[in-house]
């Protein structure tokens, strides 16, 4: 087994020139997972606090949960000197550090999450006597084992990456799909209706809506023709100032539904609300994981942060550029190793805590759907806008195969699948951004406002309680 | 306490399902047996009991005053209302002989127009509240809540509680407002209006919560009558009918109450008497409460020397009477939140009653649990739940 | 669609039925004034139906149906029966009308109205667990607040408190109800009427 120098070199140092094989599992969980577990676990930790604050933001918590807040409130408006004077910003200041909630604490309120951490180790681990013991005792970790090997496979810099794998978009979705596993585990072996329940509707929607995620992903897969992560970050490289310009999202209108399609999916998929099927607080207690506490609860809720960093991850990859700056990637490439990587890293990071934070927005703003409302969406709605933007993305490919000899593609598209007519053929290069962007956004946009009519006319009653004249 | 179970034997691919009594959506300690096959209920029984208190044995032992602090335990969640209820039957008791009649003051009227519509307020805030909760909706519960507390800090100004207060008393209100009430009560109704259409953006006008709501438990007008609905939720079954407006009591017909009924407020989709319209006639309901707040404030007489005082007094002199009450019996009903709160008051002429019975608009709801449930998902069964507006005591009382 | 009086409630009821079927209904008035209409236990069905369907009667509502025991109530002549009391109303017409049924305290058995008015169904219930009156007909005739092994019908005159409910003592050493058992007999007394 060739699992690189480092492993061999462990196992060799554990049980001599011919390792056992105890000694090469142990070496491999040495050097591939505990890294990984090292960098995701404090991402989980990160999510959660997020979780918090925003939470607490938005609901207007007295508590710890939203202390510090205005330390960060104090932070973004000092740092817009520029457009506000400093007596706007000073009353600005004060008033939200007036809201309820807003103390002066300096540490973020970490030490309440701290306490948690304790908290949750200490308490009781309570195993159900109608429970199936060893399943329900395996569930938590293959949750956990779900939610973090995708990451071995996310780039975070250039040369940062665990795992190599030439496949790594369908190495990615193919490992989350172990969490299905975890829920139907945690959910049968509960011995509890209301887990199972939470844990048959959570299969049935994972996957359901891994079949929009995978159609998405295939979308990029098709634009950038390869599945290797690498390849595909690279792929959206632009080397002018402005480098978001080469993001997928803004490639086609295409990739913008399936970057759409790919959020909404992997929000069914880690059971976030409006699709937390599965826990359901109000209908089924906390469903799958309503028999759980302490640690097994706690490894549950980091798998759901990681996986809803995953999410993140797996957007930013594959339609925000990666890794890669929105403007000056061209001077970043240019940096020592250590500070681009370093830099790297940092914008990725921030890239999927933003997509974090519009999760978790999106958790305290919307109520649930209903379960045959959530299916109905996945299969009647997603799925047949993803074929559509496939099948349109396979055809904006083709237009300048059929418009352009060969070799002319070549030269004027520089790259071997067809992205669109560039700069030396401005006219052409216009045209077809005009078809390919303006007709399907107006179109999108004739066919909100047919959605809306077709939805009739607001009641007078509901345009009076909303403030409306 | 035993459950109207018609399918005694499950068969097939049946489920039972104890929702209950502890359960995250029941609003305290009521039990639904539901029957459901997968995710559809087939037969959902409830269960009562779990918080019977003998309130109305209770009633039977104790004088007449001393009944008031457990109407607040009838239905805390709008105690003022359920003090109100009674005192207003006891009053018409009383009146019901010339020899013992009682004339309530006429601040104290105005006082018990401004806490029974404050109180109301705050009960359909928990209401669509804990609905919107109850759908997944957090925020918009909290911040419901929030606005609850400026009506518990009102109410703590004025009587000392915060949630069984104990203030209306028979033939007046406990205490006299303070100072600057009014003012403090006008200062309240401001935020809150702005804060109300906040929530309303928030939840009422979702999209995903209409179309959560819309169609789902449609009661029609007849049923909701046979099955003896009242309040909020006959009124959302698009059936006119509102005691404050049709059998005024106190200064209510004074004040033109304006009656918000079910009209298919969902648009398309949505069809009178569905959850969706019971839950936006408590939203309207709430608008017109702080109407009529308003207009009780600008009718309250100036504070008198005397509290006995039959205009500015707030506390009529009725110890000689309750001594020695009329013989016989009365039914008054008044406008709680949760619809009709009736009491009926059998007196044998003694200090203390010798019935005293109350019906509550949460009791009768149950009874249209099992026919209405029948068909709907289980995710429904909450959303029914919470647009009932269900508070178990007042069911086990 | 106007509301009637309720000599003029009574008059049309007496002529909605034919001669010889009417039942023996009775005008009554309260000590205090308040008018009922006392109605044969047998005949609750039949008067109910008409009352509910009758275009100008219109009492499609059933407010509340509750009931008392007449044990202690110092009327004259003394009676022993419980009451049922039916609490009508028209949402239409805007009329009400109160209707009252005897039943004998030991074989109180009246017919369920809950056909006529499905509600009747939580009240009959109620009525049934706490003064012991049998309802016939009724779909699910339990008790809905007391446990169902609970013993007597507590809104009885003549109820007892049970010292003990299987096998919890419901008073402290020393501490005694009016009426209560001495303590120590753990078996629950014996009560009247059983539901």
């Amino acid at each position: 087994m060739n699992l690189g120098p480092a492993v061999d070199a462990l196992a060799i140092w554990l049980s001599g020139s011919d390792p056992a094989w105890w000694a090469i599992g142990l070496a491999a969980v040495a050097v591939w997972v505990l890294p990984l577990m090292a960098v995701v676990l404090p991402i989980a930790a990160l999510g959660q606090i997020i979780e918090r604050k925003v939470a607490a933001a938005m609901q207007r918590r007295v508590g710890p949960n939203s202390v510090g807040l205005d330390g960060v409130v104090r932070l973004v408006v000092r740092l817009s000197l520029p457009f506000i004077s400093r007596a706007g910003q000073d009353r600005l200041i004060g008033r939200i550090s007036s809201l309820p909630g807003m103390s002066l604490a300096r540490t973020l309120g970490l030490g309440q999450l701290a306490a948690d951490g304790v908290k949750m180790l200490g308490k009781e681990d309570i195993i159900p006597a109608g429970a199936d013991g060893w399943v329900f005792r395996l569930a938590p970790y293959l949750a956990l084992t779900g939610a973090f090997l995708p990451f071995a496979a996310i780039p975070f810099a250039q040369n940062v990456v665990a795992l190599e794998v030439p496949v790594g978009a369908l190495y990615a979705i193919a490992v989350s799909g172990i969490s299905v596993m975890a829920l139907l585990m945690a959910g049968w072996g509960s011995g509890n209706k209301f887990s199972m329940l939470g844990g048959m509707r959570a299969v049935a929607q994972v996957v359901s809506y891994e079949i929009p995620v995978g159609l998405a992903i295939a979308g990029v897969v098709l634009w950038c023709g390869t599945m290797d992560l690498h390849g595909i970050v690279a792929h959206q490289y632009n080397g002018s100032w402005a480098s978001f310009l080469g993001w997928n999202i803004f490639q086609s209108p295409f990739l913008l539904l399936l970057a759409c399609v790919l959020f909404f999916a992997g929000l069914a998929e880690c059971q976030r609300t409006p699709f937390d099927m599965a826990e359901a607080e109000s209908e089924l207690v906390s469903g799958f994981n309503t028999e759980y506490s302490g640690m097994r609860w706690g490894m549950f809720a980091m798998a759901e942060y990681s996986e809803m960093i995953l999410v993140g991850a797996i957007l930013s990859t594959l339609f925000l550029g990666g890794y890669q700056s929105p403007i000056f990637e061209n001077v970043i490439v240019a940096l020592p190793v250590w500070l681009e990587t370093l830099i790297h890293v940092g914008i990725l990071l921030a890239k999927f805590t933003t997509v974090l934070v519009i999760m978790v927005w999106i958790r305290w703003t919307l109520p649930r759907f209903r379960v045959d409302q959530v299916m109905r969406l996945c299969w009647l709605t997603l799925v047949p806008l993803c074929l559509f933007a496939l099948f349109g993305l396979a055809l904006t490919m083709l237009i300048p195969s059929l418009v352009m000899p060969a070799d002319a593609q070549a030269t004027i598209l520089g790259v071997a699948y067809g992205r669109l007519p560039a700069m030396p053929h401005l006219a052409l290069g216009l045209v077809g951004h005009a078809l390919v962007w303006i007709v399907p956004l107006a179109l999108g946009f004739l066919l909100v406002i047919a959605a809306r009519r077709k939805h009739g006319r607001q009641h007078p009653a509901l345009t009076q309680l909303t403030g409306g004249a | 306490m035993s459950p109207d179970l018609a399918i005694e034997t499950l068969g097939g691919e049946r489920m039972r399902l104890n929702m209950g009594p502890h359960h995250p959506a029941t609003h305290g300690v009521l039990r639904l047996v539901v029957d459901t096959d997968g995710e559809v209920v087939a037969n959902c029984a409830p269960d009562h009991g779990y918080l019977h208190r003998a309130i109305e044995k209770i009633g039977e032992c104790v004088e007449w005053p001393m009944f008031v602090p457990y109407t607040d335990r009838v239905d805390y969640v709008c105690a003022m209302n359920a003090n109100l209820a009674y005192c207003v039957a006891v009053e018409k008791l009383l009146n019901s002989d010339p020899a013992t009649k009682v004339i309530v003051p006429m601040r104290a009227e105005c006082i018990r127009v401004i806490v029974a519509e404050l109180n109301r307020i705050s009960s359909h805030l928990v209401a669509v509240g804990a609905m919107a909760m109850d759908l997944g909706g957090y925020t918009p519960f909290l911040h419901a809540i929030a606005q609850r507390e400026g009506v518990n800090d009102i109410f703590e100004k004025l009587c000392g509680q915060r949630l069984t207060y104990n203030y209306i008393t028979i033939g007046g209100v406990g205490f006299d407002l303070h100072a600057n009430a009014a003012a403090e009560t006008e200062a309240f109704l401001a935020q809150f209006e702005k804060e109300m259409i906040r929530f309303n953006q928030l939840i009422t006008t979702n999209t995903i919560f209409q179309n959560r709501c819309a169609g789902v438990a449609v009661i029609s007008a007849a049923d909701a009558v046979a099955y003896g609905l009242v309040g909020p939720n006959l009124r959302g079954s698009g059936v006119d009918w509102d005691i404050r407006r049709d059998e005024p009591y106190g200064i209510y017909g004074q004040l033109g109450v304006r009656v918000p009924v079910g009209q298919a407020y969902a648009g398309r989709a949505g069809r009178v008497g569905d959850c969706y319209d019971r839950f936006v006639v408590r939203l309207l309901e709430i608008n017109e409460s702080v109407r009529l707040v308003r207009a009780a404030v600008q009718l309250l007489p100036p504070p008198a020397e005397k509290a006995n005082d039959p205009l500015g007094g707030f506390q009529a002199d009725v110890a000689k009477q309750l001594r020695k009450p009329p013989k016989g019996e009365i039914r008054a009903r008044t406008e709680a939140p949760r619809g009709e709160m009736g009491y009926v008051i059998v007196s044998d002429g003694t200090k203390v009653p010798y019935r005293v019975r109350v019906r509550t608009g949460s009791f009768t709801v149950c009874s249209i649990f099992n026919t209405v449930m029948k068909g709907i998902f289980l995710a429904d069964v909450v959303t029914v739940i919470g647009s009932f507006d269900i508070v178990v005591p007042e069911i086990d009382r | 669609m106007s509301a009637l009086a309720f000599a003029d409630i009574v008059e049309r009821l007496r002529a909605v039925f034919p001669a010889a079927t009417l039942p023996a209904i009775e005008t009554k008035t309260s000590d205090n004034g308040q008018p009922w209409l006392l109605v044969p236990a047998n005949d609750i069905v039949r008067v109910a139906t008409v009352l509910r369907d009758d275009p100008v009667l219109g009492f499609a509502a059933l407010c509340d149906l509750t009931g008392w025991d007449l044990l202690k109530y110092p009327a004259n002549p003394p009676s022993t029966d419980i009451a049922i009391v039916y609490y009508l109303h028209s949402l239409i017409h805007r009329h009400h009308l109160t209707l009252k049924v005897l039943a004998p305290r030991d074989t109180g058995t009246v017919p369920s109205v809950s056909s006529v008015w499905p509600v009747a169904n939580y009240f009959e219930r109620e009525v049934f667990d706490l003064l012991g009156v049998h309802f016939a007909g009724h779909p699910n005739l339990k008790r809905i607040m007391m446990p169902d092994d609970w013993i007597g019908s507590p809104l009885r005159k003549d109820y007892i408190y049970p010292a003990s409910y299987n096998g919890i003592a419901h008073l402290r050493d020393g501490q005694k109800f009016e009426d209560a058992p001495t303590r120590g007999d753990a078996a629950a007394p014996a009560q009247a009427a059983k539901p």
